[in-house]
């Protein structure tokens, strides 16, 4: 994966970035007790993490775009099991799964509307939607702007994506 | 001391029954959307309702509203938890007739004093 865009091209979305950046951390440090290490944000539509299990919700409003969580279906499964508080070795079915990852993008893009509310963007968003399975990845039909900010939880590699549109219609 | 939690996400049903167990409450009933939620309130009497905001079928504040409108259940507590968090969300969810707020995320102790708080009025 390489990084296809500067750092000059993420200036214009940066505050937009760190408020995401640190809802996700403070998601992660409240719900799953865990602290993230941050990486420095790749900006552009090249960027592809390879992952197996994406929640994706979208906002419309004074901007409009997508939050989309991506996980290894490992990483996923260990925040399944401590956001459950199961067992280390009580392996969390597929559904429970989804279930959770879908909670975790809803809490990270909730969490993000509500901050840039206080600075005056009013958004609605969507319910979350989760895909699992391999060799897939996703492409927004929008012309809009890719921001890509990867962590690092333990041994877990996870990445949040913003993609801010650019375009209010399509034709 | 009987809890209803309305929650459209089995995974924030657990969260926040596995919160109730630790703060020493046993006695919890579920749904998964407001519809049900009013199914549980007919088949018996809750003394304190948790629920969500965005859920299918009935979401949160429909749901509050059909059972503020319910013979018995205009002075059960109520505290929603969501992350519909902006000023106008809250304003939406008091007139409907929530008493308390907790923000997603949250950790157990906002949970035990938002309970305290709505359980002292």
């Amino acid at each position: 994966m390489a990084p296809s865009a500067t750092c000059a091209d993420l200036r214009p979305a940066l505050p937009m970035i760190e408020t995401l950046r640190d809802c996700t951390h403070a998601v992660f440090a409240t719900m799953v007790g865990t602290t993230l290490e941050a990486r420095t944000p790749l900006g552009g539509d090249a960027l592809r993490p390879r992952c197996n299990v994406v929640g994706t919700i979208g906002f419309g409003g004074s901007r409009s775009g997508l939050v989309v969580f991506y996980a290894t279906v490992e990483a996923a499964r260990h925040i399944t099991q401590t956001l459950l508080a199961l067992e280390t070795a009580a392996d969390p079915s597929q559904a429970e799964v989804a279930d959770a990852i879908g909670e975790i993008t809803n809490m990270i893009a909730g969490s993000f509307r509500t901050r840039m509310a206080t600075d005056g963007d009013l958004w609605a968003i969507s319910i979350p939607t989760v895909t699992m399975g391999s060799d897939f990845y996703i492409t927004p039909l929008t012309d809009g702007r890719r921001t890509l900010l990867p962590f690092r939880m333990q041994d877990h590699e996870l990445f949040v994506e913003l993609v801010i549109t650019t375009r209010t219609s399509r034709t | 001391m009987r809890f209803l939690v309305v929650d459209d996400s089995s995974t924030m049903r657990r969260i926040i029954i596995n919160t109730l167990h630790k703060l020493g409450h046993q006695d919890v009933v579920e749904a998964a959307n407001g519809r049900e939620g009013i199914d549980r309130v007919t088949e018996g009497p809750v003394d304190l309702i948790i629920t969500d905001w965005n859920m299918p079928e009935m979401n949160g504040i429909e749901f509050i509203r059909s059972l503020r409108a319910m013979n018995g259940q205009q002075q059960v507590p109520v505290l929603m938890v969501t992350t519909n968090a902006a000023k106008d969300d809250i304003v939406e969810a008091l007139r409907a007739g929530v008493n308390n707020y907790v923000v997603k995320p949250f950790t157990p102790d906002t949970i035990r004093e938002k309970i305290d708080a709505v359980m002292a009025r």
